[in-house]
């Protein structure tokens, strides 16, 4: 290489440096860089079995053939359990029988979550008590609150990390209810 | 009425900044000298503004005005003066306008100082400085404004971040960080400057060595201030995490520490000046990316701040100072090469060279570390989190071969070594690092890094030992003075050489003590019930009683507190301590740190049982942690040393002959006395 493309060459150093990092630390607006990619999404859900909060024992095969959401929470996580509890209340109350709430407790204790659930309204769905964190481990959960979203074939679909609004649960929603159509 | 004036205040900044960048730049084009004094009287009057921005603030703060937004979101009528004051720099907006209040501060002093001198250079030095300024009153104009308010004005304030309200070392460790951020933009002005007025020579060399020093300085102590920090209040039992926040302050560190030792190059031998160049352009670049990375909210950080709409300018900004200053130094690079004195692979120009290519190895690892759960998100979508254990693994031996260098360096001479130089300097250290790395084995401590980092320091140790033994004898006898004397002599009389192997001492005591304390310390969890004891090494600790109540000065902050009584070395009562704070969901704990020399009993409250009394603790032995804040210390001590202006009478012992045999490089009176 003789030395005056050598010369015109050494221009090329700017765009070099400059372009892959002003595109690479662009990329980074608008994300949470918290959030956790799911490698769930798409393959079966974890099988479980547990106790509930009123005494009862629920399973993951007792939920098979209908869609699904598996709500991971806590009565200390305030205040995104709190913001998101309404909402999915109005999802139990709207979709009934068609769809099965389940909330896990994530690291708390049954009594605080009664607590919680006195205070703030217990809408009627199943709470199961998650004390070894087996499920939370087989989810993958980050951190409460998070929400996964199977559908009636028993494949997750979808999952929400942090709260759930009105908007992101008819969002999300859209992705097991459409599968659970014949 | 306050906030208001603070607004104006910031407006009037940024108009002055303007101008000074306009003026100082027509200034250095046509040669104009009353265009730079005004441009400099702007400059100053900038400083003015941001000072009276900050006042306002702080006013505001003390006075708990709700109806700023800033106050609102970070003081509560309970918040005590201190902390209200202090709150100027404990979020985002009142950050930037402390950070502005620095960055006038220092280019005020700059151009004030060498207001009479360096013609050609300094109008392009006030224009770099100048706007540098004008984006950050822009940001807080814009996108960051610190005097926003807020109606209808709420009662009550949110109240500090708790984590700030629960030391007081929150006071020390942002100024002296933003003190270096902000004094690094200096030797960069100087630098751009030297490219636009092909002034290549040693000039703007032997100019920014104190404007890099002492910025050096202060961004060491900060970095020293906050790991002390982490290690004081967050409870975990470290001081170091590589956490995002923390890579950013090391990275310019990093690059700022190897121009240091390029410029010495530079400007002694000729050699390396693309080195020293692209040095100083990427130390103050990183400034700004570790500002962006910590408060754009692009990469997970456990004290990033909160995500904002400054992002997008920062980033603008950061592709304007890379582009521009490359770009300048693309154009000047054939002004740049060639013109060393040629030297020898085994030379203190190579050991100078090879340190410079680890400090960059060590930059692009942290960078690539810090930026790589970005760049696998942004690529495939995938999330990553790169944690210590990675960072440990690559940068242990990269800190291991700067320690290798840092003993052969400095003992090297200039140009080439002979094969007697060097079995002259060497074979001793070597022997006593051997001795030593053989006797920490046989006392069975086998972590190859504790091994590594213990022979090398002995090593390093003992080469400067040697050399300055040497100087102080021959001074001694050559003039007769007391050895005492003639080593105090010696030294402050060669500043740069001895204050340079003083920094070199403290890095030793730090890399000691941090190989030894991660290598070697011990934790145990256990629950305990009142009246029973846990145990940790020799100490004891009873657990008397579980108190939970609000605490004195803050009666919205409830401390759940077990009190113990330690016995075994340092015996007598203990208290560790968790606080739930309004604002802030989680417990903050407070744990409670027993420091010695020898080691620190450190106790942390992990959970606790109201009905029974009970406490589940976290108990450390960090062995030689103290060491590490005190080579910090000495870190800054001799860096301060070495800068201390020199005597007179240098002139004088430049020719005495005595000198020769220890000093090869003859310390010429420097041609700028700042």
């Amino acid at each position: 290489m003789s030395r005056v493309t050598l010369r015109r060459i050494r221009w090329l150093l700017v765009p070099l440096l400059v372009v892959p990092l002003g595109w690479l630390l662009f990329t980074g607006f608008g994300r949470d860089p918290r959030e956790v990619s799911s490698p769930l999404i798409g393959a079966p859900a974890p099988e479980w079995t547990l106790p509930t909060l009123d005494g009862g024992t629920l399973s993951s095969a007792d939920l098979a053939g209908r869609p699904y959401i598996v709500n991971f929470w806590a009565s200390w996580c305030i205040p995104a359990c709190v913001d998101e509890h309404p909402v999915l209340a109005s999802v139990h109350e709207r979709q009934g029988e068609e769809l099965q709430l389940v909330g896990v407790l994530y690291q708390d204790s049954a009594a605080d979550a009664e607590a919680f659930l006195a205070r703030y309204g217990d809408a009627g769905y199943p709470h199961v008590i998650d004390d070894a964190g087996r499920l939370a481990i087989d989810f993958g959960v980050t951190g409460p609150p998070e929400t996964f979203f199977v559908d009636a074939g028993g494949i997750v679909r979808d999952k929400q990390f942090g709260p759930l609004t009105d908007a992101l649960m008819a969002d999300r929603l859209g992705a097991i209810l459409a599968a659970a159509g014949p | 009425m306050i906030p208001t004036l603070g607004h104006v205040a910031v407006l009037v900044g940024l108009g002055l900044s303007l101008y000074a960048a306009v003026a100082y730049l027509l200034a250095g084009r046509r040669a104009d000298a009353r265009l730079a004094e005004s441009g400099r009287q702007a400059v100053i009057g900038s400083f003015l503004a941001a000072f009276a921005g900050c006042v306002a603030m702080v006013i505001s703060l003390l006075s708990h005005d709700f109806s700023v937004l800033y106050v609102a979101e970070n003081n509560a009528t309970t918040t005590p003066p201190f902390i209200s004051a202090i709150s100027l720099w404990a979020a985002l907006e009142g950050s930037i306008l402390f950070w502005t209040l620095l960055a006038t501060g220092w280019a005020t002093l700059v151009l004030y100082r060498h207001r009479d001198r360096h013609r050609a250079l300094m109008p392009w030095v006030g224009a770099t400085l100048a706007s540098i300024n004008v984006f950050f009153f822009a940001v807080m104009t814009w996108p960051g404004n610190p005097f926003t308010r807020t109606s209808p004005v709420a009662g009550e304030g949110l109240g500090p971040n708790a984590l700030l309200q629960n030391n007081p070392f929150m006071a020390l460790h942002p100024p002296l960080l933003y003190l270096g951020y902000t004094g690094l933009a200096v030797p960069f002005a100087f630098g751009i400057a030297a490219l636009v007025t092909r002034r290549l020579d040693v000039e703007w060399l032997r100019i920014v060595r104190r404007w890099t020093i002492v910025p050096w300085i202060f961004l060491t102590l900060g970095i020293v201030a906050g790991a002390w920090w982490s290690y004081e209040v967050l409870g975990w039992g470290g001081y170091w995490a590589w956490d995002p926040v923390e890579n950013a302050a090391l990275l310019p560190w990093l690059t700022a520490t190897a121009f240091v030792h390029s410029a010495m190059v530079a400007e002694r031998r000729g050699g390396l000046r693309i080195w020293t160049s692209a040095l100083v352009i990427a130390t103050f670049v990183l400034t700004l990316v570790g500002t962006f990375l910590t408060r754009s909210g692009i990469v997970a950080s456990v004290h990033s701040f909160t995500q904002s709409a400054i992002g997008p300018w920062f980033l603008a900004a950061i592709l304007i100072a890379l582009g521009g200053a490359l770009t300048l130094l693309v154009w000047r690079l054939p002004d740049l090469v060639g013109g060393g004195r040629p030297a020898a692979l085994l030379s203190r120009e190579s050991a100078f060279l090879f340190n410079n290519v680890l400090f960059l190895v060590l930059t692009f690892a942290i960078l690539f570390g810090t930026l790589l759960p970005l760049l696998v998100q942004t690529t495939s979508g995938g999330t990553i989190s790169v944690g210590a254990p990675w960072f440990n693994a690559v940068n242990a031996p990269i800190f291991l071969a700067l320690l290798f260098l840092m003993g052969i360096g400095p003992a090297l001479p200039w140009g080439a070594a002979s094969w007697s130089t060097l079995r002259d300097r060497f074979s001793m250290p070597v022997l006593i690092a051997a001795v030593v790395a053989a006797a920490v084995l046989a006392l069975g401590i086998r972590d190859a890094a504790s091994v590594a980092t213990l022979a090398l320091a002995t090593m390093v140790a003992a080469v400067m030992a040697d050399e300055f033994v040497r100087g102080t004898r021959a001074r001694s006898r050559g003039r007769s003075e007391a050895p005492p004397q003639a080593a105090w002599r010696l030294a402050s009389r060669n500043r740069r050489r001895y204050g340079g192997y003083t920094v070199h001492l403290g890095v030793l005591v730090m890399a000691v003590a941090i190989g030894i304390s991660s290598g070697l310390s011990s934790d145990v969890t256990v629950t305990v019930a009142p009246g029973e004891t846990a145990r940790i090494g020799p100490y004891e600790l009873r657990h008397e009683r579980l108190v939970v109540e609000p605490l004195r000065d803050d009666p919205r902050v409830i401390e759940t507190r077990a009190e113990l009584t330690v016995s075994g070395p340092q015996s007598g009562p203990l208290t560790t301590a968790l606080r739930d704070y309004p604002n802030s969901a989680a417990a903050i704990a407070t744990p409670s740190v027993r420091t010695s020399l020898g080691e620190d009993l450190y106790v942390t409250l992990l959970a606790s049982d109201a009905t029974t009394g009970a406490v589940t603790l976290h108990l450390f032995v960090n062995p030689l942690v103290a060491w590490i804040w005190i080579g910090g210390a000495i870190v800054g001590l001799g860096a301060a040393f070495a800068i201390w202006p020199e005597r007179r009478a240098v002139a004088v012992d430049a020719v005495e002959p005595s000198r020769r045999a220890v000093e090869p490089t003859v310390v010429a009176p420097s041609a700028e006395r700042a």
